[in-house]
Protein backbone atom coordinates (compact mmCIF):
# COMPACT_ATOMS: atom_id res chain seq x y z
CA UNK A 1 0.00 0.00 0.00
CA UNK A 2 1.13 3.52 -0.78
CA UNK A 3 -0.14 6.46 1.24
CA UNK A 4 0.41 10.12 0.51
CA UNK A 5 -0.57 12.70 3.09
CA UNK A 6 -0.73 16.44 2.46
CA UNK A 7 2.14 16.16 0.04
CA UNK A 8 3.50 19.41 -1.35
CA UNK A 9 6.59 19.56 -3.54
CA UNK A 10 8.00 22.89 -4.65
CA UNK A 11 10.93 23.40 -7.03
CA UNK A 12 12.10 26.99 -6.67
CA UNK A 13 9.10 28.79 -8.20
CA UNK A 14 7.12 25.79 -9.49
CA UNK A 15 4.66 24.02 -7.23
CA UNK A 16 4.73 20.54 -8.76
CA UNK A 17 2.48 18.83 -6.19
CA UNK A 18 0.09 20.77 -4.02
CA UNK A 19 -1.35 19.29 -0.81
CA UNK A 20 -2.07 15.90 -2.36
CA UNK A 21 -3.72 13.08 -0.42
CA UNK A 22 -3.86 9.59 -1.93
CA UNK A 23 -4.06 5.97 -0.96
CA UNK A 24 -3.08 3.30 -3.48
CA UNK A 25 -4.52 -0.06 -2.48
CA UNK A 26 -3.08 -3.52 -3.06
CA UNK A 27 -4.79 -6.07 -5.29
CA UNK A 28 -5.85 -3.66 -8.02
CA UNK A 29 -4.20 -1.72 -10.83
CA UNK A 30 -4.38 1.98 -10.00
CA UNK A 31 -4.07 4.37 -12.92
CA UNK A 32 -2.49 7.75 -12.19
CA UNK A 33 -3.63 10.28 -14.75
CA UNK A 34 -3.01 13.91 -15.44
CA UNK A 35 -1.97 16.23 -18.25
CA UNK A 36 1.72 16.98 -18.92
CA UNK A 37 3.36 18.67 -15.98
CA UNK A 38 0.60 17.82 -13.52
CA UNK A 39 3.00 16.26 -11.02
CA UNK A 40 2.75 12.50 -11.67
CA UNK A 41 6.47 11.85 -11.99
CA UNK A 42 7.22 14.15 -9.07
CA UNK A 43 4.78 12.25 -6.85
CA UNK A 44 6.43 8.97 -7.84
CA UNK A 45 9.92 10.31 -7.14
CA UNK A 46 8.80 11.44 -3.69
CA UNK A 47 7.33 7.98 -2.97
CA UNK A 48 10.68 6.45 -3.98
CA UNK A 49 12.56 8.68 -1.56
CA UNK A 50 14.37 10.40 -4.43
CA UNK A 51 12.91 13.87 -4.02
CA UNK A 52 12.33 15.31 -0.59
CA UNK A 53 8.81 16.62 0.05
CA UNK A 54 8.46 20.33 0.86
CA UNK A 55 5.56 19.41 3.14
CA UNK A 56 3.63 16.27 4.03
CA UNK A 57 4.87 12.75 3.48
CA UNK A 58 4.66 9.57 1.45
CA UNK A 59 4.85 6.08 2.93
CA UNK A 60 5.10 2.59 1.52
CA UNK A 61 3.63 -0.16 3.68
CA UNK A 62 3.36 2.40 6.44
CA UNK A 63 6.97 3.56 6.40
CA UNK A 64 8.85 6.32 4.58
CA UNK A 65 10.98 4.88 1.78
CA UNK A 66 14.21 5.68 3.64
CA UNK A 67 13.20 3.39 6.48
CA UNK A 68 12.55 0.32 4.31
CA UNK A 69 14.87 -2.45 5.42
CA UNK A 70 14.94 -4.22 2.13
CA UNK A 71 14.05 -1.64 -0.53
CA UNK A 72 14.12 -3.72 -3.73
CA UNK A 73 12.19 -6.57 -2.12
CA UNK A 74 9.46 -4.18 -1.01
CA UNK A 75 9.19 -1.69 -3.87
CA UNK A 76 10.03 -1.93 -7.56
CA UNK A 77 9.87 1.03 -9.89
CA UNK A 78 10.24 1.96 -13.53
CA UNK A 79 10.69 5.72 -13.49
CA UNK A 80 12.47 6.56 -16.72
CA UNK A 81 13.09 4.55 -19.84
CA UNK A 82 16.71 3.52 -20.41
CA UNK A 83 18.10 5.16 -17.28
CA UNK A 84 21.12 2.86 -17.55
CA UNK A 85 24.77 3.51 -18.41
CA UNK A 86 24.77 3.00 -22.22
CA UNK A 87 28.05 1.08 -22.11
CA UNK A 88 26.88 -1.52 -19.62
CA UNK A 89 25.15 -4.76 -20.55
CA UNK A 90 21.60 -5.45 -19.41
CA UNK A 91 22.80 -8.32 -17.26
CA UNK A 92 25.52 -6.29 -15.54
CA UNK A 93 23.09 -3.46 -14.87
CA UNK A 94 20.69 -5.83 -13.14
CA UNK A 95 23.50 -7.68 -11.37
CA UNK A 96 24.76 -4.44 -9.85
CA UNK A 97 21.26 -3.69 -8.53
CA UNK A 98 20.85 -7.26 -7.30
CA UNK A 99 24.23 -7.24 -5.54
CA UNK A 100 23.39 -4.12 -3.54
CA UNK A 101 20.28 -5.79 -2.09
CA UNK A 102 21.76 -9.30 -1.83
CA UNK A 103 19.45 -10.72 -4.47
CA UNK A 104 20.95 -13.86 -6.05
CA UNK A 105 22.23 -13.48 -9.64
CA UNK A 106 20.02 -16.38 -10.72
CA UNK A 107 17.09 -13.99 -10.27
CA UNK A 108 18.67 -11.62 -12.81
CA UNK A 109 18.52 -14.27 -15.53
CA UNK A 110 14.98 -15.13 -14.48
CA UNK A 111 13.67 -11.59 -14.95
CA UNK A 112 15.61 -11.13 -18.19
CA UNK A 113 13.96 -14.28 -19.49
CA UNK A 114 10.58 -13.07 -18.26
CA UNK A 115 10.73 -9.72 -20.08
CA UNK A 116 12.08 -11.33 -23.24
CA UNK A 117 15.61 -9.89 -23.11
CA UNK A 118 17.51 -13.13 -22.38
CA UNK A 119 18.99 -13.25 -25.89
CA UNK A 120 20.42 -9.72 -25.60
CA UNK A 121 21.48 -9.95 -21.94
CA UNK A 122 25.13 -9.27 -22.74
CA UNK A 123 24.53 -6.50 -25.29
CA UNK A 124 25.28 -2.85 -24.50
CA UNK A 125 22.13 -1.08 -23.32
CA UNK A 126 23.11 1.88 -25.50
CA UNK A 127 22.18 -0.22 -28.55
CA UNK A 128 18.73 -1.08 -27.17
CA UNK A 129 15.55 0.31 -28.75
CA UNK A 130 13.22 2.39 -26.58
CA UNK A 131 10.94 -0.61 -26.13
CA UNK A 132 13.82 -2.87 -25.09
CA UNK A 133 14.94 -0.19 -22.62
CA UNK A 134 11.40 -0.15 -21.23
CA UNK A 135 11.47 -3.94 -20.83
CA UNK A 136 14.80 -3.70 -19.01
CA UNK A 137 13.26 -1.13 -16.66
CA UNK A 138 10.39 -3.54 -15.98
CA UNK A 139 12.90 -6.33 -15.31
CA UNK A 140 14.64 -4.06 -12.79
CA UNK A 141 11.32 -3.29 -11.09
CA UNK A 142 10.51 -7.01 -10.77
CA UNK A 143 14.02 -7.96 -9.60
CA UNK A 144 13.28 -8.18 -5.88
CA UNK A 145 9.80 -9.68 -6.42
CA UNK A 146 8.32 -6.68 -4.55
CA UNK A 147 4.76 -6.26 -3.27
CA UNK A 148 4.56 -2.62 -4.39
CA UNK A 149 5.24 -1.58 -7.98
CA UNK A 150 5.37 1.86 -9.59
CA UNK A 151 5.51 2.45 -13.32
CA UNK A 152 5.87 5.93 -14.83
CA UNK A 153 4.52 5.98 -18.39
CA UNK A 154 5.43 2.33 -18.99
CA UNK A 155 3.87 1.94 -22.44
CA UNK A 156 6.05 4.63 -24.06
CA UNK A 157 7.91 3.05 -26.94
CA UNK A 158 6.23 -0.34 -26.73
CA UNK A 159 4.71 -1.96 -29.81
CA UNK A 160 1.09 -3.23 -29.73
CA UNK A 161 2.24 -6.70 -28.70
CA UNK A 162 4.30 -5.13 -25.91
CA UNK A 163 1.40 -2.98 -24.76
CA UNK A 164 -0.85 -6.01 -24.52
CA UNK A 165 1.89 -7.91 -22.67
CA UNK A 166 2.39 -5.16 -20.12
CA UNK A 167 -1.36 -4.78 -19.59
CA UNK A 168 -1.62 -8.50 -18.81
CA UNK A 169 1.44 -8.22 -16.58
CA UNK A 170 -0.15 -5.42 -14.50
CA UNK A 171 -3.36 -7.40 -14.12
CA UNK A 172 -1.58 -10.56 -13.02
CA UNK A 173 0.64 -8.62 -10.58
CA UNK A 174 -2.47 -7.06 -9.05
CA UNK A 175 -4.24 -10.44 -8.99
CA UNK A 176 -1.34 -11.73 -6.88
CA UNK A 177 -2.27 -9.10 -4.31
CA UNK A 178 0.41 -6.56 -5.16
CA UNK A 179 -0.01 -2.78 -5.26
CA UNK A 180 0.34 -1.63 -8.88
CA UNK A 181 0.54 2.12 -9.50
CA UNK A 182 0.78 3.14 -13.15
CA UNK A 183 0.96 6.67 -14.52
CA UNK A 184 -0.19 7.72 -17.95
CA UNK A 185 -1.54 10.80 -19.63
CA UNK A 186 -3.85 8.71 -21.81
CA UNK A 187 -7.21 7.86 -20.32
CA UNK A 188 -7.92 5.46 -23.20
CA UNK A 189 -4.93 3.38 -22.07
CA UNK A 190 -5.92 3.41 -18.42
CA UNK A 191 -9.57 2.65 -19.19
CA UNK A 192 -8.57 -0.80 -20.38
CA UNK A 193 -5.76 -1.43 -17.88
CA UNK A 194 -6.72 0.05 -14.53
CA UNK A 195 -9.40 -0.80 -11.98
CA UNK A 196 -9.00 2.37 -9.98
CA UNK A 197 -8.25 5.78 -11.43
CA UNK A 198 -6.70 8.81 -9.78
CA UNK A 199 -6.75 12.03 -11.78
CA UNK A 200 -4.56 15.01 -10.85
CA UNK A 201 -4.11 18.40 -12.44
CA UNK A 202 -1.58 21.09 -11.50
CA UNK A 203 -0.57 19.00 -8.52
CA UNK A 204 -4.11 18.80 -7.10
CA UNK A 205 -6.30 15.75 -6.79
CA UNK A 206 -9.19 16.13 -9.25
CA UNK A 207 -11.03 12.88 -8.76
CA UNK A 208 -10.53 9.28 -7.85
CA UNK A 209 -12.67 6.17 -8.12
CA UNK A 210 -13.26 3.00 -10.06
CA UNK A 211 -13.51 3.14 -13.83
CA UNK A 212 -17.25 2.43 -13.69
CA UNK A 213 -17.83 5.11 -11.02
CA UNK A 214 -16.16 7.66 -13.22
CA UNK A 215 -18.18 6.85 -16.32
CA UNK A 216 -21.39 6.74 -14.31
CA UNK A 217 -20.65 10.12 -12.83
CA UNK A 218 -20.27 11.54 -16.29
CA UNK A 219 -23.32 13.55 -17.23
CA UNK A 220 -24.73 12.14 -20.43
CA UNK A 221 -27.15 13.96 -22.69
CA UNK A 222 -30.24 12.82 -24.59
CA UNK A 223 -30.85 13.78 -28.21
CA UNK A 224 -34.53 13.97 -29.01
CA UNK A 225 -36.46 14.77 -32.22
CA UNK A 226 -40.24 14.99 -32.53
CA UNK A 227 -43.08 16.51 -34.53
CA UNK A 228 -43.37 19.68 -32.39
CA UNK A 229 -39.96 20.98 -31.39
CA UNK A 230 -41.15 24.20 -29.69
CA UNK A 231 -43.77 22.52 -27.55
CA UNK A 232 -41.28 19.87 -26.44
CA UNK A 233 -38.59 22.46 -25.71
CA UNK A 234 -40.97 24.49 -23.50
CA UNK A 235 -41.98 21.40 -21.56
CA UNK A 236 -38.38 20.28 -21.06
CA UNK A 237 -37.26 23.67 -19.81
CA UNK A 238 -40.22 23.75 -17.44
CA UNK A 239 -39.00 20.39 -16.10
CA UNK A 240 -35.59 21.95 -15.36
CA UNK A 241 -33.59 20.46 -18.24
CA UNK A 242 -30.95 22.28 -20.22
CA UNK A 243 -31.87 22.31 -23.87
CA UNK A 244 -29.86 23.06 -26.96
CA UNK A 245 -31.07 22.96 -30.56
CA UNK A 246 -29.05 20.75 -32.87
CA UNK A 247 -29.47 20.20 -36.63
CA UNK A 248 -32.55 22.55 -36.72
CA UNK A 249 -35.08 19.98 -35.63
CA UNK A 250 -33.39 18.03 -32.83
CA UNK A 251 -32.77 18.95 -29.20
CA UNK A 252 -29.88 17.95 -26.96
CA UNK A 253 -31.23 17.64 -23.44
CA UNK A 254 -29.11 17.70 -20.32
CA UNK A 255 -30.04 16.92 -16.70
CA UNK A 256 -32.83 14.49 -17.63
CA UNK A 257 -32.71 10.76 -18.32
CA UNK A 258 -33.97 9.29 -21.62
CA UNK A 259 -36.87 7.75 -19.72
CA UNK A 260 -37.90 11.14 -18.30
CA UNK A 261 -37.66 12.82 -21.70
CA UNK A 262 -39.79 10.06 -23.33
CA UNK A 263 -42.41 10.32 -20.60
CA UNK A 264 -42.55 14.10 -20.93
CA UNK A 265 -43.03 13.87 -24.70
CA UNK A 266 -45.83 11.35 -24.23
CA UNK A 267 -47.50 13.61 -21.65
CA UNK A 268 -47.27 16.55 -24.06
CA UNK A 269 -48.61 14.49 -26.93
CA UNK A 270 -45.46 14.97 -29.02
CA UNK A 271 -44.68 12.16 -31.42
CA UNK A 272 -41.02 11.19 -31.16
CA UNK A 273 -38.91 10.21 -34.17
CA UNK A 274 -35.68 9.81 -32.21
CA UNK A 275 -34.61 9.39 -28.58
CA UNK A 276 -30.88 8.76 -28.22
CA UNK A 277 -28.99 8.69 -24.91
CA UNK A 278 -25.43 9.91 -25.36
CA UNK A 279 -23.02 8.35 -22.90
CA UNK A 280 -19.76 10.21 -22.44
CA UNK A 281 -16.67 8.08 -22.97
CA UNK A 282 -14.07 7.89 -20.22
CA UNK A 283 -11.81 9.94 -22.48
CA UNK A 284 -14.42 12.72 -22.64
CA UNK A 285 -14.90 12.57 -18.89
CA UNK A 286 -11.19 12.98 -18.47
CA UNK A 287 -10.97 15.85 -20.93
CA UNK A 288 -13.80 17.62 -19.14
CA UNK A 289 -12.22 17.04 -15.74
CA UNK A 290 -8.84 18.34 -16.71
CA UNK A 291 -9.97 21.09 -19.08
CA UNK A 292 -9.36 23.75 -16.43
CA UNK A 293 -5.96 22.52 -15.36
CA UNK A 294 -4.04 21.83 -18.54
CA UNK A 295 -0.69 23.51 -18.07
CA UNK A 296 0.74 23.20 -21.54
CA UNK A 297 -2.47 23.23 -23.65
CA UNK A 298 -2.33 23.62 -27.41
CA UNK A 299 -4.04 27.02 -27.32
CA UNK A 300 -6.83 26.34 -29.81
CA UNK A 301 -9.11 24.60 -27.30
CA UNK B 1 22.38 -14.00 6.98
CA UNK B 2 20.30 -10.86 7.01
CA UNK B 3 19.10 -9.84 3.60
CA UNK B 4 19.05 -6.08 3.73
CA UNK B 5 21.70 -3.96 1.97
CA UNK B 6 24.94 -3.49 3.90
CA UNK B 7 28.01 -1.45 3.12
CA UNK B 8 29.70 -4.66 1.92
CA UNK B 9 26.89 -5.49 -0.51
CA UNK B 10 26.81 -1.93 -1.83
CA UNK B 11 30.59 -2.08 -2.36
CA UNK B 12 30.11 -5.31 -4.33
CA UNK B 13 27.49 -3.55 -6.45
CA UNK B 14 29.73 -0.55 -7.12
CA UNK B 15 32.71 -2.77 -7.94
CA UNK B 16 30.58 -4.56 -10.53
CA UNK B 17 29.59 -1.20 -12.01
CA UNK B 18 33.16 0.08 -12.04
CA UNK B 19 34.59 -2.83 -13.96
CA UNK B 20 31.65 -3.27 -16.35
CA UNK B 21 32.13 -0.06 -18.34
CA UNK B 22 34.76 0.75 -20.88
CA UNK B 23 35.53 4.21 -19.48
CA UNK B 24 37.04 2.77 -16.27
CA UNK B 25 39.05 0.14 -18.13
CA UNK B 26 40.27 2.75 -20.63
CA UNK B 27 41.06 5.17 -17.81
CA UNK B 28 43.18 2.58 -16.04
CA UNK B 29 44.99 1.72 -19.28
CA UNK B 30 45.64 5.40 -19.99
CA UNK B 31 46.99 5.89 -16.46
CA UNK B 32 49.52 3.12 -17.08
CA UNK B 33 50.46 4.35 -20.53
CA UNK B 34 50.95 7.96 -19.42
CA UNK B 35 52.87 7.18 -16.24
CA UNK B 36 55.17 4.60 -17.77
CA UNK B 37 55.37 5.90 -21.34
CA UNK B 38 56.13 9.50 -20.44
CA UNK B 39 58.47 8.32 -17.68
CA UNK B 40 60.39 6.39 -20.34
CA UNK B 41 60.50 9.41 -22.68
CA UNK B 42 61.74 11.77 -19.96
CA UNK B 43 64.44 9.43 -18.62
CA UNK B 44 65.65 8.43 -22.10
CA UNK B 45 65.91 12.08 -23.13
CA UNK B 46 67.85 12.96 -19.95
CA UNK B 47 70.24 10.09 -20.61
CA UNK B 48 70.80 11.24 -24.21
CA UNK B 49 71.57 14.83 -23.21
CA UNK B 50 73.60 13.96 -20.13
CA UNK B 51 76.92 15.83 -20.06
CA UNK B 52 80.01 15.30 -17.98
CA UNK B 53 79.83 18.78 -16.38
CA UNK B 54 78.83 18.20 -12.76
CA UNK B 55 77.62 21.84 -12.30
CA UNK B 56 74.91 21.22 -14.92
CA UNK B 57 73.29 18.64 -12.67
CA UNK B 58 72.89 20.44 -9.37
CA UNK B 59 69.61 19.40 -7.80
CA UNK B 60 69.11 16.51 -10.22
CA UNK B 61 66.73 13.95 -8.76
CA UNK B 62 66.60 10.54 -10.48
CA UNK B 63 63.36 9.73 -8.60
CA UNK B 64 61.28 12.81 -9.50
CA UNK B 65 62.39 12.71 -13.11
CA UNK B 66 61.48 9.04 -13.51
CA UNK B 67 58.01 9.77 -12.02
CA UNK B 68 57.42 12.67 -14.45
CA UNK B 69 54.62 10.75 -16.15
CA UNK B 70 52.38 11.28 -13.11
CA UNK B 71 52.06 14.94 -14.18
CA UNK B 72 49.98 13.64 -17.10
CA UNK B 73 48.42 10.60 -15.44
CA UNK B 74 46.88 12.85 -12.76
CA UNK B 75 44.31 14.00 -15.35
CA UNK B 76 43.46 10.40 -16.23
CA UNK B 77 42.78 9.45 -12.60
CA UNK B 78 40.77 12.66 -12.06
CA UNK B 79 38.58 11.73 -15.02
CA UNK B 80 38.18 8.13 -13.77
CA UNK B 81 36.95 9.43 -10.40
CA UNK B 82 34.65 12.05 -11.87
CA UNK B 83 33.11 9.78 -14.53
CA UNK B 84 32.39 7.02 -12.02
CA UNK B 85 29.85 9.47 -10.54
CA UNK B 86 28.80 11.74 -13.42
CA UNK B 87 27.98 8.79 -15.72
CA UNK B 88 25.22 7.91 -13.24
CA UNK B 89 23.77 11.39 -13.61
CA UNK B 90 24.06 11.63 -17.39
CA UNK B 91 22.37 8.26 -17.88
CA UNK B 92 19.83 8.74 -15.08
CA UNK B 93 20.84 5.48 -13.38
CA UNK B 94 21.55 7.43 -10.17
CA UNK B 95 17.83 7.09 -9.42
CA UNK B 96 17.90 3.28 -9.52
CA UNK B 97 21.10 3.36 -7.46
CA UNK B 98 19.57 5.55 -4.76
CA UNK B 99 16.28 3.64 -4.80
CA UNK B 100 18.22 0.41 -4.21
CA UNK B 101 20.31 2.04 -1.45
CA UNK B 102 18.24 4.76 0.18
CA UNK B 103 20.94 5.44 2.79
CA UNK B 104 22.89 7.63 0.44
CA UNK B 105 26.03 7.89 2.55
CA UNK B 106 26.51 4.18 1.89
CA UNK B 107 26.57 4.86 -1.85
CA UNK B 108 29.19 7.59 -1.35
CA UNK B 109 31.33 5.32 0.84
CA UNK B 110 31.00 2.30 -1.45
CA UNK B 111 31.98 4.24 -4.58
CA UNK B 112 34.88 5.79 -2.66
CA UNK B 113 36.08 2.39 -1.44
CA UNK B 114 35.97 0.93 -4.95
CA UNK B 115 37.77 3.92 -6.45
CA UNK B 116 40.47 4.16 -3.79
CA UNK B 117 41.02 0.40 -3.84
CA UNK B 118 41.38 0.27 -7.62
CA UNK B 119 43.45 3.43 -7.98
CA UNK B 120 45.79 2.46 -5.18
CA UNK B 121 46.69 -0.78 -6.94
CA UNK B 122 46.89 0.81 -10.39
CA UNK B 123 48.89 3.88 -9.32
CA UNK B 124 51.36 2.03 -7.10
CA UNK B 125 52.05 -0.56 -9.79
CA UNK B 126 52.47 2.23 -12.36
CA UNK B 127 54.87 4.33 -10.26
CA UNK B 128 57.03 1.38 -9.19
CA UNK B 129 57.25 0.13 -12.76
CA UNK B 130 58.14 3.56 -14.13
CA UNK B 131 60.68 4.13 -11.34
CA UNK B 132 62.45 0.82 -11.96
CA UNK B 133 62.33 1.32 -15.70
CA UNK B 134 63.71 4.86 -15.36
CA UNK B 135 66.61 3.67 -13.23
CA UNK B 136 67.35 0.92 -15.76
CA UNK B 137 67.44 3.55 -18.53
CA UNK B 138 69.72 5.81 -16.46
CA UNK B 139 72.09 3.09 -15.36
CA UNK B 140 75.67 3.42 -16.51
CA UNK B 141 75.27 7.06 -17.59
CA UNK B 142 73.09 9.00 -15.17
CA UNK B 143 73.23 8.59 -11.36
CA UNK B 144 70.46 6.29 -10.18
CA UNK B 145 68.46 5.85 -6.98
CA UNK B 146 67.61 2.64 -5.16
CA UNK B 147 64.46 1.58 -3.32
CA UNK B 148 66.65 0.44 -0.44
CA UNK B 149 67.08 4.14 0.44
CA UNK B 150 64.08 4.97 2.70
CA UNK B 151 63.49 8.47 1.23
CA UNK B 152 63.50 7.02 -2.30
CA UNK B 153 61.03 4.31 -1.36
CA UNK B 154 58.85 6.99 0.28
CA UNK B 155 58.96 9.24 -2.80
CA UNK B 156 57.83 6.42 -5.11
CA UNK B 157 55.17 5.20 -2.70
CA UNK B 158 53.82 8.75 -2.28
CA UNK B 159 53.71 9.10 -6.07
CA UNK B 160 51.03 6.40 -6.10
CA UNK B 161 49.22 8.03 -3.18
CA UNK B 162 49.27 11.37 -5.01
CA UNK B 163 47.47 9.84 -8.00
CA UNK B 164 44.95 8.04 -5.78
CA UNK B 165 44.11 11.23 -3.87
CA UNK B 166 43.68 13.20 -7.09
CA UNK B 167 41.27 10.52 -8.32
CA UNK B 168 39.34 10.97 -5.08
CA UNK B 169 39.20 14.73 -5.61
CA UNK B 170 37.85 14.05 -9.12
CA UNK B 171 35.15 11.84 -7.59
CA UNK B 172 34.17 14.49 -5.03
CA UNK B 173 33.84 17.04 -7.83
CA UNK B 174 31.66 14.51 -9.66
CA UNK B 175 29.21 14.37 -6.74
CA UNK B 176 29.23 18.13 -6.28
CA UNK B 177 28.92 19.18 -9.93
CA UNK B 178 27.13 16.12 -11.42
CA UNK B 179 28.36 16.94 -14.95
CA UNK B 180 31.44 15.51 -16.63
CA UNK B 181 32.37 18.67 -18.52
CA UNK B 182 32.09 20.90 -15.45
CA UNK B 183 34.20 18.46 -13.41
CA UNK B 184 36.94 18.25 -15.97
CA UNK B 185 37.19 22.05 -16.29
CA UNK B 186 37.31 22.58 -12.53
CA UNK B 187 39.80 19.76 -12.05
CA UNK B 188 42.07 21.05 -14.82
CA UNK B 189 41.87 24.57 -13.40
CA UNK B 190 42.91 23.35 -9.96
CA UNK B 191 45.99 21.68 -11.37
CA UNK B 192 47.04 23.86 -14.29
CA UNK B 193 45.48 27.30 -13.95
CA UNK B 194 46.03 27.80 -10.22
CA UNK B 195 49.87 27.77 -10.53
CA UNK B 196 49.67 30.31 -13.36
CA UNK B 197 47.48 32.64 -11.30
CA UNK B 198 49.86 32.28 -8.35
CA UNK B 199 52.78 33.01 -10.61
CA UNK B 200 51.29 36.45 -11.33
CA UNK B 201 51.24 37.34 -7.62
CA UNK B 202 54.12 39.07 -5.74
CA UNK B 203 56.86 36.55 -4.95
CA UNK B 204 56.31 36.51 -1.17
CA UNK B 205 52.69 35.50 -1.81
CA UNK B 206 53.76 32.99 -4.42
CA UNK B 207 55.71 31.05 -1.84
CA UNK B 208 53.00 31.17 0.82
CA UNK B 209 50.14 30.25 -1.48
CA UNK B 210 52.04 28.06 -3.90
CA UNK B 211 52.81 25.35 -1.35
CA UNK B 212 49.07 24.68 -0.91
CA UNK B 213 48.51 23.93 -4.60
CA UNK B 214 47.91 20.28 -5.50
CA UNK B 215 50.73 20.30 -8.07
CA UNK B 216 53.27 21.64 -5.55
CA UNK B 217 52.10 19.12 -2.97
CA UNK B 218 52.65 16.42 -5.57
CA UNK B 219 56.16 17.63 -6.40
CA UNK B 220 57.07 17.54 -2.74
CA UNK B 221 55.58 14.08 -2.26
CA UNK B 222 57.45 12.63 -5.26
CA UNK B 223 60.92 14.00 -4.58
CA UNK B 224 63.64 12.85 -2.22
CA UNK B 225 64.04 16.33 -0.71
CA UNK B 226 61.19 18.84 -1.06
CA UNK B 227 61.53 21.82 -3.43
CA UNK B 228 62.20 25.28 -1.92
CA UNK B 229 59.25 26.88 -0.09
CA UNK B 230 57.24 23.64 -0.23
CA UNK B 231 55.86 21.57 2.66
CA UNK B 232 57.74 18.40 3.61
CA UNK B 233 56.58 15.25 1.84
CA UNK B 234 54.66 14.02 4.89
CA UNK B 235 52.96 17.38 5.46
CA UNK B 236 52.11 17.56 1.76
CA UNK B 237 50.44 14.16 1.92
CA UNK B 238 48.41 15.30 4.93
CA UNK B 239 47.31 18.55 3.25
CA UNK B 240 46.26 16.74 0.07
CA UNK B 241 44.44 14.06 2.08
CA UNK B 242 42.69 16.85 3.98
CA UNK B 243 41.50 18.42 0.69
CA UNK B 244 40.15 15.07 -0.47
CA UNK B 245 38.41 14.44 2.87
CA UNK B 246 36.80 17.87 3.04
CA UNK B 247 35.58 17.61 -0.57
CA UNK B 248 34.21 14.09 -0.02
CA UNK B 249 32.41 15.24 3.13
CA UNK B 250 30.90 18.13 1.16
CA UNK B 251 29.92 15.64 -1.54
CA UNK B 252 28.17 13.33 0.95
CA UNK B 253 26.34 16.28 2.50
CA UNK B 254 25.22 17.54 -0.90
CA UNK B 255 23.99 14.12 -1.97
CA UNK B 256 21.95 13.55 1.19
CA UNK B 257 20.40 17.01 1.01
CA UNK B 258 19.61 17.33 -2.68
CA UNK B 259 16.84 15.79 -4.77
CA UNK B 260 18.11 12.97 -6.96
N1 LIG C 1 13.62 18.66 -10.83
C1 LIG C 1 12.76 19.64 -11.14
N2 LIG C 1 13.13 20.93 -11.05
C2 LIG C 1 12.29 21.93 -11.34
N3 LIG C 1 11.01 21.75 -11.73
C3 LIG C 1 10.56 20.49 -11.84
C4 LIG C 1 11.41 19.37 -11.56
N4 LIG C 1 10.69 18.24 -11.75
C5 LIG C 1 9.47 18.63 -12.14
N5 LIG C 1 9.38 19.97 -12.19
C6 LIG C 1 8.18 20.76 -12.55
O1 LIG C 1 7.11 20.26 -11.79
C7 LIG C 1 5.93 20.16 -12.57
C8 LIG C 1 5.42 18.72 -12.55
O2 LIG C 1 6.29 17.90 -13.31
P1 LIG C 1 6.14 16.33 -13.43
O3 LIG C 1 7.29 15.85 -14.23
O4 LIG C 1 5.94 15.75 -12.09
O5 LIG C 1 4.80 16.18 -14.27
P2 LIG C 1 4.18 14.89 -14.99
O6 LIG C 1 2.77 14.83 -14.53
O7 LIG C 1 5.02 13.72 -14.76
O8 LIG C 1 4.21 15.30 -16.52
P3 LIG C 1 4.39 14.40 -17.84
O9 LIG C 1 3.04 13.83 -18.18
O10 LIG C 1 4.81 15.39 -18.87
O11 LIG C 1 5.42 13.35 -17.56
C9 LIG C 1 6.28 20.67 -13.94
O12 LIG C 1 5.89 22.02 -14.02
C10 LIG C 1 7.78 20.56 -14.00
O13 LIG C 1 8.31 21.54 -14.83
MG1 LIG D 1 6.16 12.44 -16.04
Amino acid sequence: MIAIEHLTKRYRKTVAVDDLDLVVQPGVVTGFLGPNGSGKSTTMRVIMGLDRPSRGRATVNGRPYHDLRDPLREVGALLEAKAVHPGRSARNHLRALAASNKIPFSRVDEVLEFVGLASVATKRVGDFSLGMGQRLGIAAALLGDPGVLLFDEPVNGLDPEGIRWIRDLFRSLAAEGRTVFVSSHLMSEMAVTADQIIVIGKGHLITQGSVSDLTAAAKGAVVVRGNDRERLERALRAAGATVEVVNDDALRVGELSAEAVGQLAFDEGVVLFELTPERASLEEVYMALTAGVVEYGSGSS
Amino acid sequence: MSAHPTLASVIRSEWLKFRSVRSSIMGVAITFVLTIGIGALITASIRTHWTAHPEAHIGFDPVTTSLGGTLFAQFAVGVIGALFVTAEYSSGSIRSTLAATPRRVEVVLAKLAVLVGSLLVVSEVAVFVTFLMGQAIYSGVVPTASLSTPTVLRAVLFGGLYLTLLGTIGMALGWLLRQSAACISVFTSLILVLPIVTFLLPSSWQNTIGRFEPSTLGQSMESVSPPAHAFSAGASLLVLALYATVLMAAAATALTRRDA
